[in-house]
């Protein structure tokens, strides 16, 4: 079977001059694959190369400010052998689990109630409002907690005017409950696109139809609806878990002393100029999204929903 | 001259903050002519630091954020057809290994007291003839003749500002002076303590505490102790802030009662609308910064720096970035200004008249094992 795009009737006409024929083989084969070039040259050499560099730096040390380029497993092993390091590690996975299910028990009503209920065209400008904090600065959305959550922020106002409390309450900021709260409103529009595009193309009538065949909402829900946009539902997670697990700005800025994560401790390795420590670290938080990558990866084929 | 035109107008005019950022754009017109008008009438070798370039030069700097303005940069690439492209760094140990990775890709640094002979030794940066600069003669002599930056007859780098790093403290909520960096292990002031994210600084400021000899060199015994006292400290810091505007942010809405942070926060938390808070100086003593600008060795366009930095250090523009960012700097000339305005009392306030006291403070310096520094701090701030 040629490959789509193949010039089977130019070949043959071509038959008798076979340097001819070989040269629009292989211009053929360039064309099919030239549209991959861009991306190829981009994460080529702006991804992979960098990232074989950083392998090589995790195995190197640093040395009173120089880069030295013996090999060693030296940074991988400090890692592990560090209490804080793994139990970093650990919380900065609780903090990405916890945010990504509530990102998801919020989204997937939203979006469920968008792609059912909500006509066309007033779908299009709930979309646009979805997408609309992506037109500030990702800054800009943190920072903009630390008013709302602060002492003298919008919700103390609040719990003062209603008389809940009579002095600003410090619980809201500077804790890990904030940067997972920030953390849902900033992944949200992620979880909630990509479920309505899961949710939009469901054909409802199967819904109803297990109904009438005696099936309650939640089972019909449960049987015929989260099977087929499981797909959607996993790329809703990996959307949102996997560039968690590398936050930085989020818990600096809401998270304080006690709301850290290891990308924060990593910025610190660079900081003080520890790049061999720090690329390990990197290489390890990396080597856990592939992990999961890998897992998930089952969760995206639709074909055997229902064992076919 | 123009330039004494500039400052009879800034001498002249009651000076708002508003106005001398207006003033700021205005004078740079009157930079090269200052350069011209400067005392010095030395040679600087090579390259001349008044005048204009023929070609448009960009100069790649890689520096903090409090040594320059967006609108004196336009002013400057005006009258010296040289664009300063600042790039911004977090810490002493990031830049310099950068400056050492980068080759010839930045062309100025600006180097940190006891960093500045580690650039200067590494031959990565070059030392020149600070007199060759006529804007240096408007520098306090002390600044002209740190003995840790002469290279022979040479200088390592052009003084541009300096501050202690000591505790200010909120006196509503703080009611004995924090006289003491064990003060702040006091568990009443419980997540109300706030700092910046410095590794390498907090250690030294811990090495301070607990009586090591060298804070930014020190022993694996005292990097124990100093790891103690980080543990302790750790319950009550609120927040390890990446910028020195997140400990005002705190200090201002009342999040924090105690910043570890330099001079002129009471300034920037009054700015912010927060309350009154106090400068405490430990008598473990502080450590501290001196800044200043280096030319860095690999760079293409050394021919410029001399001129960039006689039109960037006139000092309206000093006088101003004072009165922006509230802690000492190096030129008298513009301290003669802001007196002259009515801004000596906080000038004053904020040392900028004793630039001999820059030298008391333990100067930022490398580490001896920069690896244990940022190891310890990362062991007591993980999760």
């Amino acid at each position: 079977m040629r490959p789509p795009g193949s010039v089977g009737a130019a070949t043959t006409a071509d038959a008798p001059l076979p340097s001819r024929r070989a040269s629009g083989r292989w211009s053929s084969r360039l064309g099919q694959y030239a549209g991959f070039g861009p991306a190829l040259v981009l994460f080529g050499l702006f991804f992979l190369v960098p990232l074989g560099l950083i392998v090589c730096y995790s195995f190197w040390q640093v040395i009173d400010y120089n880069v030295v380029h013996d090999w060693t497993i030296g940074n991988y092993r400090y890692f592990f052998s560090v209490p804080t390091y793994v139990s970093t590690l650990w919380a900065t996975v609780w903090v990405a689990v916890l945010a990504t299910a509530l990102t998801l028990l919020i989204a997937f009503p939203f979006a469920y109630w968008l792609a059912r209920y909500v006509p066309k065209r007033l779908q299009k400008i709930l979309l646009v409002l979805v997408i609309l904090p992506f037109w500030t600065s990702y800054l800009l959305r943190v920072y903009s907690w630390l008013t709302i959550l602060g002492p003298k922020g919008a919700v103390n106002r609040f719990l003062e005017w209603t008389g809940a409390t009579s002095k600003p309450v410090s619980f809201f900021l500077y804790d890990r409950p904030a940067v997972v709260l920030v953390l849902v409103y900033l992944y949200f529009p992620f979880a909630a696109l990509t479920l309505y595009a899961s949710l939009e193309r469901f054909d409802w009538n199967q819904f109803r139809a297990a109904m009438d065949l005696g099936a309650t909402p939640a089972r019909a829900m449960w049987k015929i609806l989260l099977p087929q946009v499981r797909p959607g539902m996993t790329t809703a997670v990996i959307f949102v878990f996997i560039p968690i697990l590398g936050e930085y700005l989020t818990p600096q800025l809401v998270g304080g002393a006690r709301g850290v994560m290891i990308g924060n401790l990593i910025v610190n390795f660079f900081q003080g100029a520890q790049y061999t420590r720090g690329a390990a670290a990197a290489l390890l938080i990396a080597a856990l999204i592939v992990l999961l990558l890998v897992i998930f990866r089952r969760s995206l084929e639709v074909e055997d929903v229902y064992g076919a | 001259m123009y330039v004494t035109s500039l400052d009879e107008r800034f001498f002249a005019e009651q000076m708002t903050r508003g106005r001398m950022l207006r003033l700021g754009a205005v004078s740079a017109l009157g930079v090269v002519a200052a350069g011209c008008g400067g005392s010095s009438s030395k040679s600087s070798g090579s390259a001349s630091a008044t005048g204009r370039s023929s070609d448009p030069v960009t100069l790649n700097w890689l520096t903090w954020s409090d040594h320059y303005a967006n609108d004196q940069l336009a002013a400057v690439k005006k009258s010296t057809n040289e664009q300063g492209r600042p790039q911004l760094f977090s810490d002493n140990a990031d830049a310099y290994l950068k400056i050492k990775q980068t080759g010839d890709q930045f062309d100025i640094v600006s180097g940190d007291a006891l960093w500045v002979p580690k650039y200067n030794h590494d031959k990565l940066t070059n030392s020149f003839d600070l007199s060759s600069l006529p804007v240096s003669a408007q520098l306090y002599s002390i600044a002209r003749d740190f003995p840790f930056w002469k290279d022979g007859s040479n200088y390592m780098g052009y003084p541009f500002s300096w501050s202690t790093v000591q505790i200010y403290y909120n006196p509503k909520f703080v009611h004995t002076v924090p006289d003491s960096w064990h003060a702040v292990l006091d568990p009443k002031y419980r997540g109300k303590v706030s700092l910046e994210n410095i590794p390498t600084d907090m250690m030294a400021i811990a090495g301070k505490a607990t009586g090591a000899k060298e804070p930014y060199s020190m022993t694996t015994a005292e990097i124990a102790d100093a790891k103690g006292w980080l543990k302790q400290f750790k319950p009550n810091v609120l927040k390890l802030a990446s910028q020195n505007n997140e400990v005002v942010r705190a200090l201002a809405d009342g999040s924090a009662w105690i910043g570890i942070t330099n001079l002129g926060t009471d300034d920037r938390v009054k700015d912010a609308g927060g309350p009154v808070v106090k400068p405490a100086y430990p008598r473990e003593g502080t450590i501290g910064f001196i800044d200043s600008e280096q030319m860095v060795k690999a760079s293409k366009n050394q021919d410029a720096f001399p001129r960039f930095i006689n039109a960037m250090q006139q000092a309206p523009y000093i006088a101003q970035n004072f009165l922006t960012n509230g802690r000492p700097l190096f030129n008298e000339k513009s301290y003669k200004m802001l007196v002259a305005q009515g801004h000596g009392d906080r000038a004053q306030r904020l040392l900028y008249n004793q630039p001999e006291k820059a030298l008391k403070m333990t100067l930022k310096g490398p580490s001896g094992n920069e690896q244990a520094y940022t190891d310890a701090f990362n062991e007591v701030f993980g999760a």
